[in-house]
């Protein structure tokens, strides 16, 4: 039993009753753990009658079969459930110290079904499940309530929601760690919609290994490589991911005030050079990782991790808010009332700018960044303005009669990187299983930073095959569950040894990266399920026909029909964004049809 | 209509090539895969020197570029792509590396940059080593794991995102088995100065 | 003169963000870049040639043919290796 625990723990809460049961070892050697197995599991549990919002939702909490092993960056873990802001099937991941516990509290797969009655918590201590009333921690934000509940570390980990989760707002994250979130599309809401306030874990497993030998090497390897690559070893460790601040803006991919520009004067002022000098405290890691990306910034009212590239832009640039320490005080705000900074942001960039046209009544206006605070605690509370905001950007605009001002692709919305700047980026969006998202396959290593190799980043031709294979990439690694960070010097093929190594099973580098695409097709077919169609695979109007009148992408619009014309082939989909039988045959996917 | 950027990486790489000696005028071959398109050089093509109708444009499925026998290596290039992620496929004959090939079954580097980058090349063999179904399976399979291989007597497949990736593995092979073949001739004791270097050939 | 842009940590190895260099192509701008600040050229060059990972940037557009000649209200832009989410 090495790997996987292979055990499932089943948590039903109209009862306050849980069973557990065996995992199908076929299913895990086919799907691995993480995003794939969640995938594969809400297919049979959750249809499309059910509202992501019912009791009929599920919570699914995987790790994978590396996890808490030791291996470099083995501490990520996955929740997977039906999005309510999006309606696809969502994966959110996160870092931190919660999934290397929750390995070794046993368990493969933790299913959170029902509703709870009352406000409750459950505690999970290896075999021991104890559900508290949580009548008392209603109401808290996550901060306290973390601390409250015993956050140690190594030893006693916290995850939970705040209030935006408690009020079911629809970009509501999951908070585990205190600072680390399950954050894109409103986790957090499903979460409340259940009662569900906390779950704690401690656990006393150790995480068997099969062949240590080859383990060793291939962690040694790692450390070796990670030391040799100097994104990993000195850009990450240095500046943090804020340092793409000034990249992204220097090439015109930078997203300004609701995608109406692709520069920012202020990107400077906001920059990884910026916080590193100014607000820095030191880096920090989550378990078992040798890069530290992670911030503790300072300024004179909150000291806190983060803040993350694109928790800056959302608040900064996409907002044109140029002042830091209100950025870094509003992502730590979001922490504390457990909201997804990206949607948080871009949704109030988008509340600014239908404001500044008169469409929508409110004062809020681009570069306010004394609005900022107000908005968000008014989001998360659903009061005043923040009633209109909770539910994200393409409620909000479609509310007030213009939702093509969401920018948003299937109702997430999207990240820093302005796809008029990247071609191969408008792409990803358009056809990310979650919505608008760059963790499912990012080109900024190809298209920017010239990871492997740089290409062209307005050429067309050919672009779709690197967006397929980042994204069956991207799929394999959110099941093993590794962070990705590590693949900036470490290449796909390591990965596929060390699986090997721990599980005994032979995974050759293609064999993992096919996990990779049976997970994409699979999260295909769900939304197809779920009424999703090739119209869906789109981009706001503004990045199809609105080109940026200056900048290095000056001129450029997406060319999203011949990418993804050439992308369906690539996958062998037919022309209308369906996985053909052909296709789910070699994937082993043909009997859930 | 193949973009005028795919056509000059082409260029690059096939000059790149051929003036390091790892190929010989008219033998060798580039690929790029395109959504389920697969661009390749025309057979009789010189990697040296190619002119744009040298490239051939074809379906992944099967070869339906209007020219016969685009290129004898066509059916594993296409195989290649079928079976592995590779995005890009460099082909030639890097003379040390096929020599090292002739005797035994895995190339394991003792130079620095080989020993991060590659660890181990396998060797495989068919009997013939050109054109045939056998072959491409074979090399396709063992390109699975590994991201350069040799096939025995014949020279290198390599794989990745792009042309110089793969083009990167290649000439790091052949300035490996180069170093190799240097530090055989100087005949001295090795001093080894790699910690798990013994695990290579198990990568 | 072109202006040259300096990102990370390359700044504090300069002591400033921007300068103003001669050159009539990016690579000679990069040599006179390094002449005048030696610990700059030990992270961007490796003997002579640029390292991998370095970008550069011609007014925004990734340049790595050091032959690109240069204009005078060009902006040259040098980033280390650096990487993000």
């Amino acid at each position: 039993m090495a790997g996987w625990s292979e055990k499932i723990l089943d948590i039903d809460l109209n009862t306050q009753t849980y069973k557990t049961y065996p995992l199908d070892m076929e299913m895990a050697h086919l799907f691995i753990g993480g995003r794939g197995l969640g995938a594969r599991l809400l297919w049979d549990m959750v249809g499309p009658e059910v509202d992501p919002l019912s009791p009929e939702n599920v919570l699914i909490f995987t790790n994978g079969p590396l996890t808490g092993t030791g291996y470099q960056t083995s501490n990520r873990f996955s929740v997977t459930t039906k999005s309510p802001l999006t309606g696809t099937v969502l994966d959110a991941n996160s870092g931190g110290f919660w999934g290397m516990q929750f390995k070794k509290a046993g368990y493969d797969v933790m299913i959170i079904r029902g509703k709870s009655e009352k406000p409750i918590w459950i505690e999970i201590k290896n075999d021991a499940i104890t559900f508290h009333d949580a009548s008392e921690l209603w109401g808290m934000r996550v901060f306290a309530l973390t601390q409250k509940l015993g956050q140690n570390n190594n030893k006693r980990n916290v995850l939970c929601i705040g209030p935006a989760g408690e009020n079911l707002s629809r970009i509501a994250a999951i908070m585990n760690d205190r600072e680390r979130a399950l954050a894109r599309g409103g986790p957090g809401a499903v979460m409340g919609s259940k009662n569900l306030k906390a779950i704690v874990i401690e656990g006393k497993d150790r995480p068997e290994i099969e062949d240590r030998e080859r383990f060793k090497f291939m962690l040694y390897e790692t450390r070796k490589l990670l030391a040799a690559s100097p994104l990993t070893s000195q850009a990450l460790p240095e500046f943090g991911t804020v340092v793409m601040m000034n990249i992204v803006n220097n090439i015109g991919a930078l997203a300004t005030r609701n995608h109406q520009q692709t520069q920012f004067e202020g990107a400077e002022a906001i920059s990884g050079e910026e916080l590193t000098e100014k607000y820095l405290v030191k880096n920090s890691s989550c378990w078992a990782c040798p890069i530290g990306c992670t911030r503790i910034s300072r300024t004179e009212k909150v000291e806190g991790e983060g803040p993350e590239f694109e928790s800056t832009w959302a608040f900064g640039a996409q907002c044109g808010i140029d002042n830091l320490p209100t950025i870094i005080e509003a992502n730590t705000l979001c922490n504390d009332l457990g909201l997804d900074t990206i949607s948080t942001g871009s949704t109030i960039a988008c509340a600014m700018e239908l404001s500044e046209k008169g469409y929508m009544d409110s004062d809020l206006r681009f570069g306010r960044a004394d609005q900022l605070a107000p908005v968000i605690e008014a989001m998360a509370y659903r009061q005043d303005v923040g009633s209109d905001l909770a539910d994200g950007s393409l409620r909000l605009a479609t509310k007030y009669g213009h939702p093509e001002l969401s920018m948003s692709a299937k109702g997430l919305e999207m990240p820093a990187y302005d796809p008029r700047g990247m071609q191969g980026q408008g792409l990803l969006y358009a056809t990310s299983n979650r919505g608008g998202c760059h963790m499912r396959g990012n080109m900024l290593g190809p298209e920017v930073l010239g990871l492997p190799k740089l290409i062209d980043r307005f050429q067309v031709q050919g672009k779709s095959s690197f967006v397929i294979l980042h994204q069956n990439s991207n799929a394999a690694i959110d099941s093993l569950v590794l962070c990705k960070f590590t693949n900036l010097g470490v290449a796909d093929e390591y990965f596929a040894r060390v699986l090997s190594a721990v599980t005994g099973i032979q995974y050759s580098t293609g064999d993992m990266i096919k996990v990779g695409e049976r997970v994409w097709n699979l999260e295909r077919l769900y939304n197809l399920r779920e009424g999703f169609t090739r119209k869906d695979d789109t981009l706001p109007p503004r990045l199809l026909n609105e080109a940026p009148t200056d900048g290095p992408s000056q001129g450029w619009v997406v060319q999203l029909e011949p990418m993804l014309k050439e992308y369906y082939r690539g996958r062998v989909w037919d022309e209308n964004g369906v996985p053909t039988p052909k296709k789910l045959a070699e994937l082993g996917l043909a009997n859930l049809m | 209509m193949i973009d005028q950027r795919i056509y000059e990486m082409f260029c690059d790489i096939g000059r790149d090539l051929y003036t390091a000696n790892m190929i010989s005028s008219h033998g060798g071959n580039l690929s790029v895969r395109l959504g389920d398109r697969v661009v390749i050089k025309r057979r009789g093509a010189m990697l040296g020197n190619l002119k744009p109708n040298d490239l051939i444009e074809t379906r992944l499925e099967k070869n339906d570029s209007g020219v016969a026998l685009a290129s004898t290596e066509l059916l594993a290039h296409r195989t290649i792509y079928k079976m592995t992620p590779a995005l890009a496929i460099v082909h030639c004959h890097p003379r040390m590396a096929i020599a090292f090939s002739l005797s035994r079954d895995e190339i394991v580097p003792v130079d620095n940059e080989a020993s991060y980058l590659l660890k181990k090349i396998p060797v495989v063999t068919e009997e013939f080593a050109s054109g045939t179904p056998e072959m491409a399976n074979k090399v396709a399979t063992a390109l699975q794991n590994y991201k350069i291989i040799m096939l025995r007597g014949h020279g290198s497949f390599a794989t990745g995102q792009t042309l110089d990736e793969a083009f990167f593995w290649t000439s790091t092979l052949e300035e490996a088995c180069q170093i190799a073949f240097y530090a055989k001739l100087l005949n001295e004791p090795f001093i080894e100065y790699r910690k798990m270097s013994e695990s290579y050939n198990k990568f | 003169m072109p202006l040259v842009k300096l990102y990370a940590n390359l700044r504090k190895l300069a002591g400033t963000k921007e300068l103003p260099i001669t050159g009539a192509t990016i690579g000679a701008v990069v040599n006179e870049l390094v002449k005048r600040n030696p610990p700059v050229g030990e992270v961007i060059l490796e003997n002579g040639k640029l390292r991998q990972y370095i970008v550069v940037t011609l007014n925004g557009h990734n340049t790595i043919d050091l032959e690109t000649p240069v204009t005078e209200q060009d902006i040259v832009a040098i980033f280390p290796p650096i990487a993000g989410g």
